[in-house]
């Protein structure tokens, strides 16, 4: 039985989603946790084994490639151009089901804060 | 002074989460995670502390993976040929684990793993007996049939130990599919 994968149905995992945004420009793999961490207001981290797999994932997939590896350390990552569609590609995804959520609200006179 | 304490492993595809938490309340008690020992752990006597203990499972594990461990205040305590590996943090550190999917991801290669052990044993065994039945229909000399009911039996018993495994993992996955 296959395994549902949301990388091959062309969806982001909240995980991916960030990492391959902090990639827009390449990175340390050990700083992408730190930037995403920054970028959100902690309100975001990714674990460390959730970081490997998904990074390994995200290769495998070709969405980044490794920009430049001046030791095992510090391999450095940059998303790639299919990697950059899929991002587009989702950010306009999140960005229709926020503007669904905010039709109802406005319909039922609900307020966001 | 050295003081070291053996502890069992309830078998870490059946009690992993036991078996840390079990660590966690040693070295709350001074007794800190040595390394790995046979069918457990080693335990040295030292200073209580307040930390918890993680498992991974990576093959080939390389320094970039355990620098993200580092970066994230996790500490590596031992590893088992480079394929497992446990990390200790002060209480309150984020989990290593941040996902479902990835989580998922860990157990998967391990059932897998186990998986591909198991079919093998599974089918020479099962050849085995069926070798057993053709002969008690007299097809084949008797002790054929005595030997391959001997073997049958040989390879059950070693199918049990990544089988019973590979089972274990079925289950928890089915667990966490369902969170």
């Amino acid at each position: 039985m296959a395994r549902i994968d949301s990388l091959e149905m062309g969806e982001l995992t909240d995980t991916a989603f960030y990492i391959l945004l902090s990639l827009v420009e390449a990175r340390h793999g050990y700083l992408i946790m730190k930037s995403i961490e920054t970028m959100t207001n902690n309100r975001f981290s990714i674990g460390p084994a959730s970081m490997y797999t998904t990074i390994k994932k995200l290769l495998s997939a070709e969405l980044i490639v490794l920009f430049n590896e001046e030791d095992e350390k510090r391999k450095t990552y940059v998303a790639t151009e299919k990697g950059i569609q899929l991002l587009k590609k989702e950010v306009e995804r999140r960005q229709e089901m926020v503007r669904h959520a905010e039709e109802i609200f406005r319909k039922k006179g609900v307020f966001l804060k | 002074m050295k003081e070291t304490k053996y502890v069992m492993s309830g078998g870490l595809a059946f009690t992993e989460e036991k078996d840390m938490k079990k660590l966690s309340n040693y070295a709350k008690k001074g007794w800190i995670l040595e390394g790995f020992a046979p069918l457990g752990f080693i335990l040295r006597k030292g200073e209580p502390q307040n930390i918890v203990y993680s498992l991974d499972y990576q093959k080939d594990a390389d320094e970039e993976y355990f620098s993200f461990f580092e970066v994230a205040m996790w500490t590596r305590v031992c590893s088992a040929g480079n394929e497992i590996h446990v990390f200790s943090a002060s209480e309150g550190t984020k989990p290593i684990y941040s996902d479902k999917e990835t989580i998922i991801e860990k157990y998967e290669r391990e059932k897998r793993q186990m998986g591909k052990y198991s079919l093998p044993l599974l089918i020479v065994t099962v050849m085995s007996f069926l070798l057993r039945i053709i002969s008690g229909y007299g097809w084949l000399p008797e002790i054929a049939g005595n030997i391959s009911l001997f073997l049958g039996e040989v390879f059950l018993i070693i199918l049990i130990f990544p089988g019973m495994p590979y089972i274990a993992y079925r289950f928890k996955l089915n667990k966490i599919r369902k969170w």
